[in-house]
This record gives C-alpha cells, structure tokens and sequence, in this order.
C-alpha cells in the first residue's frame, strides 16, 4: 500500500507539469478553435531560460520571470505568425503552429548546447517523510505549484473582466465582438497564458534531471492528457494530466509484475492506450462538450 | 493563389539540387583517380604538389542523444589529420581532407543513409560513421561498394565486418570486463543490465548475462527507453529488486536519472557506466553526490589526461578545449584508417578495393600508445582478432574529464574464455 501511494504521489507530480501544459493547449483551443503544437517549443523555452536565469537570480526568481519571457515570445508569435491566419480554417493554421514550434526549438537549442543543462532547483533527488510514506520533495512542490497556478487562473476567468472577456469570446466570438469584446486581444491573451504556463511547466520538468534539446517531448505526454480530459475543458485538461501521470506511474511501477506479457517499456505508451479507450467510451474526453451538429 | 502556390513550390522544388553546388559538393574536375581521390591538392592544403583523399564523416552533430560526444569526435579527427598533413601526408604523395564531407545524421538511421548517399560517390571511405543503428543502416552499401569505414560506436557486430576498421573492445566485452572486475573489487551476487534498446544497451548487457552466468551470478535484464522523464520502471526495477551491482548503458542524462533517484530512494549497490554512458557535465547534476559514491565508469581507453604519446598528441592539436573524451575516442579511431590509407599507397592501388586489402593485411596499429598495438587486427578470424582489454575509472572531480583509472588495460576470465561467433547482442 505504501508502494502504491507513493507511486501514485510521483504520478501526480508527473502529471501536475502535463496539467499545465494541457491547460496552455485548452486556453488557446477554446480562444482560437486551434490546437498550437508550438507548446513543446515553449515549453523547452521556459526550461532554458530558467536553467540561464537562475543563475544570476536562484530558481524560485527565475520561474516566474522566465514565464513572463516566455509569454513575450508567445504574443509576439501570435502577433507575427497565428494573427494574420485570423478566418483560415483551423487546420491551417495548427500546420502553421507546427513550424513555429520547430523555428523556437531550433533558436532555444543554441542556448542548451550539447550537455543537459541544470535549472538550479533546490530539490535535486531529496526526499521527504509525509508519514509513512517516502517521496521527493519535488513531486510535492509540482503539486502545490500547479494547484496554487490553477486557483490563480480559474479565479481570473471567473472574476475578472479580461477572464470573462475570454469566456465570452470562448462561447460565442461574433456575440463577443458586438459587446465590444476584442477578440484579437484575446487571442493574444491565451498565447501569452499558455506560454507563461508551459515556461513553468519546462521549470518544473527540468528539476532533477535537467534540460536537454530532447525534452520538448515531454510536453508530447500533454496531447493525450488534453484528449482524456476534453479538449475545451479546463477542468479536464488538469485532470487529464493528472491521470495520464498517474497511469504512467502505475504501469511504470507495476506492469512487469502483473502484465509482464505487455513487454517492457509499455509504460511509455499507456498514456495513449487510455487515450483511446476514453475516446471509445466518451469522444468528447471527460469532461469535454458534447456537439450537436444538424445534419 | 493555386497557381501561386504552385510556383513557389516548383522554385523550391528546383532549388534542392542547387544546394548541392552551394555547399561545394559540385563533382571535381580533372585528375580524379578513383573516387574520393584526387590529383588535385585538397582544399586546405599544406603542400599544394599532393594530391587528396577525402574520406566522409557522418555524425550526430546537433540534436541527438550523442551529440555531446560526437562533435569533440569529429574535431578530435579534423585534429588529427591536419596532424598528418602537417607531417608529409600519406607516403608522401596525398593529404587527407575530413573537413569537406561532414555530415549531421541527428542519431536517426534514415537521415544517416540519406547524407550518406549524398557524399558516398565523392569519398574514399568514411572516416567516422557515428552509431550502431545508423551504421546499420549503410552497411550493405558500404560493403557492396567496398567502402571501408570508421565506426563511433562498439558494437560486437563490427568484429564480423570486412569494411569496419573498429579501434577498442567491443561493448559485449567491456561488459563481461565490468562484471569480472567487480567481482574482484565489490564481491556481488546478482547482476542487473540496465540498458537502452539495440546494438548498444543489448549488447553491453548480453556481455553482463554472459559474465554473470559464468561467475554465478544471478542476472536481470531491463531494457529502458532513452529520455529521463521515462526512466521510473528502471528506478523501480532496481530499488525493487536490490542487485549488488547494476551495469548500466545509456544516455548521460539517463543514467543520472537513474544512479540519483535511485540512490535517493536507498539504493547502495554498485553501477558501472558503459563508456557512452558518461559525461563530465554529468557531475554538475543532483546526480553528482551519487555517482561519487555508488558509480564507476567502464571504458575501451584511457581517458584524456593518459600519459601517452598519442594522448599528448592529442592535446597539443587540440588547445584550449574543454577536455572531453569524446575527442580521446575520436583521436584513438583515426589510427587505423592512417595505416591502411599509408599501405594502400604503398602497395600502389588507390582504390576503395585497394584500400579494403590493405586493412585485411593489418594485423598491428601504431596507436602511439594510447591502445596496445594488437587492438588493430582486422587480418585475422573475428575471435582471434577481437580487442579484450578495457579500462575501468572512477568518478574524479578534479580530472579534466570527471574519471581516473582504478583498473588500466585488463582483460578478465570471462572475455579471455569466450568465443566470440556472432554478435552478442543476438544473444541476449
């Protein structure tokens, strides 16, 4: 039992850094009905820049100044890039994501080098005792973080103008537009959200183990997280993220004890497997919104 | 806007082939003798009365796993035949270029045989193909055209190739040598290889499951990918089963995943790194105080710092560097191809097959020290001629590398004994 909670704790702090990567993906699907696949790109960005920063300011200076550095580069993408592809169709323009995502990896790569670049956290590998249970204090500070960033950010939505100006644009652009809502700031909005999001996300990625040029494909384990919790609900990209962690853990933990006829390794595929088993049971995710279409 | 479209896509279309010619990949002229040798002198010529050969180099430059050993590699052997230019050439009549043909296969085999189709009619032979999945990927090619290569890897399966000039035991063997030393030095009873897929990771651990079988060991084998996000089964493999000593072959980043967490979850048994497995930057990780304690570093040669005349070579070419065994690895590869390229002109074939049959005929390399001689035996059968001493370091701080020799040049009971009849990594 031990065991498993503390396999279930790693999952969860795992899956705290796919939350607020999935969030990023929701927050700009919901604003602009695209899905950006430049989020690995910026995701790697925020790590970067911390693993630089942190140096002259220490970490905990350095994460939320590498996330404002991050959502400038993100607004200036959908300034320069994502704006004028404003009425394309939507595939267009998650094309156009795609190639910004490989411009910005290939930009912060001459920051990283060749060596895994370290983000100066000051949790390493240490652990902690929380009862009887053993686990690293970095899972834990993943989790306050995410959670205390998703107070934040469901609080804005919900009691500021500029977050309720998002939710209308969200539900309806045109009725958006003729209360004198601008979308356009809107959908600067949500990049520069997203972006500020995943530079903490790469942060957080990054503790332990550090930034390499290979470590945008974390923020891939974001995709089935989104899918899993509903791709315009942003209740459901945290628990989405969450659970894709904490399935990831388990298998991790116990697959080649109970299903060692999986192979080795299938842990790295679970995400995917509940991916499809929930898009077979609930195509919208979890938590996501049923759509009528007439036909 | 279609026909637009169109447009721009045609001048892209008919831009790919002018890239060739921008990048100075036109054909040369006149004086061409066989392909890859020219009567020309070389572009960065030091005597302009000699002709070239270029030899090509494949390597992962940018973004793969091994990036950070193969560019000092690729340097170390631009070092390394400029020293030889400097010092006559080849029997007086050619100098080698290694600076014209360099190209990025980003660890990826499709990208490896696509750069390598590129360069493949403008060089003699390949001065470094980096991988052992990648090399795979051109090995027919290479053979079929008599190609003699160079490989940046220590796969068991090159012992069995004609056109292979490898330098340095084979991966299978420095496993085997990592066990056998350990049960001298840290008396285990279980052994578990901890390994990346393929003729990499596989074939270090087939070496271990040989050797531990033999010491009666008890062995586990897990296989991990590569990328330390997904090193969490490993940790718990080893942290669940506890062996006394874990031989590990991956990525740096990946073995710094897994000697830290595991040691932070209790760990104390013993690791040793297969030789790509470290890297010096390595000790600026929360993984550092880890692998002090519980980590030490197999190799097929003495690190940068050695006091042999190759390895001061070495750093006199290379001044200012941030030491790096890459470059070690790169100088001490480079030697065998320098002997088969001063034969074939001596022997008076300068030809790809002229070249082939001088490396069937070399039995001994002048490596300047930095391997024993025998180590260059490509004339005799695979299990006569395979290398079978490794090194052993320990993790140093105060070494320009991050490693000392605990144990030079060794070749234990298990290696000694086996008979090497195919590829290890077949017999996992």
């Amino acid at each position: 039992m031990k065991g498993l909670l503390e396999t279930v704790i790693r999952g969860l702090g795992n899956g705290s850094v796919y939350a607020l990567l999935a969030l990023g993906f929701v927050i700009i699907y919901k604003a602009t009905r695209v899905i950006s696949f430049a989020q690995p790109a910026l995701m790697l960005a925020g790590g970067v820049a911390v693993s630089h920063l942190a140096e002259v300011t220490g970490f905990y200076a350095a994460v939320p100044l590498a996330g404002l550095l991050v959502a400038g580069v993100a607004l200036g993408v959908e300034r320069a890039a994502i704006r004028p592809m404003v009425g394309r169709p939507a595939f267009v323009v998650a094309i156009i994501t795609l190639g910004v995502d490989v411009v910005v990896r290939v930009v912060v790569n001459a920051f990283i080098g060749r060596d895994v670049r370290q983000v100066g956290d000051p949790w390493g590998f240490a652990r902690v005792e929380l009862g009887p249970l053993v686990v690293q204090q970095r899972w834990l500070a993943m989790l306050a973080v995410t959670a205390a960033l998703v107070a934040v950010l469901f609080a804005f939505f919900r009691h500021t103008r500029h977050g309720l100006a998002m939710r209308a644009a969200a539900h309806d652009q045109e009725a958006a537009l003729a209360q004198g809502i601008s979308v356009g700031a809107v959908f600067a909005l949500s990049w520069a959200i997203a972006g500020f999001l995943a530079a903490v996300a790469g942060a957080f990625a990054g503790t332990g183990q550090g930034i390499e040029q290979s470590s945008w494909v974390i923020a891939l384990k974001a995709l089935p997280a989104i899918i899993v919790g509903g791709l315009d609900s942003l209740g459901g990209a945290v628990a989405g993220g969450l659970v894709v962690g904490v399935v990831e853990s388990l298998f991790q933990s116990y697959q080649g004890e109970y299903a060692p006829w999986l192979g080795q390794n299938f842990a790295v595929v679970s995400p995917y497997v509940v991916m499809l088993v929930v898009l077979l049971v609930r195509p919208y995710g979890l938590f996501g919104t049923r759509e009528v279409e007439r036909v | 806007m279609r026909s637009r479209c169109l447009a721009v896509a045609a001048a892209l279309v008919a831009l790919v082939p002018a890239c060739g010619v921008i990048r100075g990949d036109d054909e040369r002229g006149g004086g061409v003798r066989a392909p890859g040798v020219t009567a020309e002198p070389c572009p960065f010529a030091v005597d302009k009365k000699k002709g070239c050969i270029y030899l090509g180099t494949v390597s992962d430059l940018t973004s793969g796993p091994f990036a950070a050993l193969a560019v000092p590699i690729t340097d170390a052997q631009k070092a390394f035949w400029a020293r030889v230019n400097k010092a006559g050439g080849i029997g007086g009549t050619y100098e080698v270029d290694v600076t014209t043909y360099v190209r990025d296969n980003k660890y990826n085999p499709e990208v490896h045989r696509q750069v390598y189709n590129e360069m493949k009619d403008r060089v003699l032979a390949l001065a470094q193909t980096l991988g052992s999945p990648t090399t795979a990927a051109i090995l027919g090619d290479l053979k079929a055209g008599s190609v003699v290569a160079a490989p940046a890897s220590w796969t068991s399966a090159w012992e069995f190739e004609d056109v292979i000039v490898e330098s340095g035991s084979n991966y299978c063997v420095e496993a085997m040598n990592s066990v056998d030393y350990a049960v001298e030095a840290h008396k285990p009873r279980s052994v578990m290889a901890v390994h990346l897929a393929g003729d990499y990771g596989a074939d270090a651990a087939a070496g271990a499951k040989i050797a531990a079988r033999r010491n009666g060991l008890t062995f586990t084998d897990v296989e991990t990918p590569s990328g330390a996000t997904e090193q969490g089964r490993a940790i718990t493999e080893i942290t669940k089963r506890r062996p006394d000593l874990v031989i590990l072959t991956t990525g740096p980043a990946d073995a710094a995943t897994i000697v830290g967490q595991a040691a932070a979850a209790g760990f104390r048994g013993r690791f040793i790194g297969t030789g790509p497995t470290w890297n010096p930057a390595l000790l600026k990780s929360p993984a550092a105080p880890a692998l002090k304690a519980l980590y030490e570093q197999s190799s097929p040669g003495r690190p940068w710092n050695a006091d042999t005349p190759g390895h001061r070579a070495m750093r006199e070419a290379l001044p200012g560097v941030t030491p790096n065994d890459g470059y070690t690895s790169g100088w001490a590869w480079a030697y065998p191809m320098k002997a088969a390229l001063e034969a074939m002109v001596a022997g008076g074939d300068v030809s790809r097959k002229g070249l082939l049959a001088a490396v069937r005929k070399l039995r001994t390399v002048d490596y300047e020290g930095m391997l024993p001689p025998e180590a260059g035996n490509y004339a005799d059968d695979p299990d006569t001629a395979i290398f079978r001493q490794t090194v052993v370091n320990r993790v140093d701080d105060k070494a320009p590398t991050g490693v000392t020799i605990v144990k030079d040049f060794y070749v234990g009971p298990t290696a000694r004994a086996y008979t090497f009849d195919g590829p290890c990594f077949a017999k996992l």
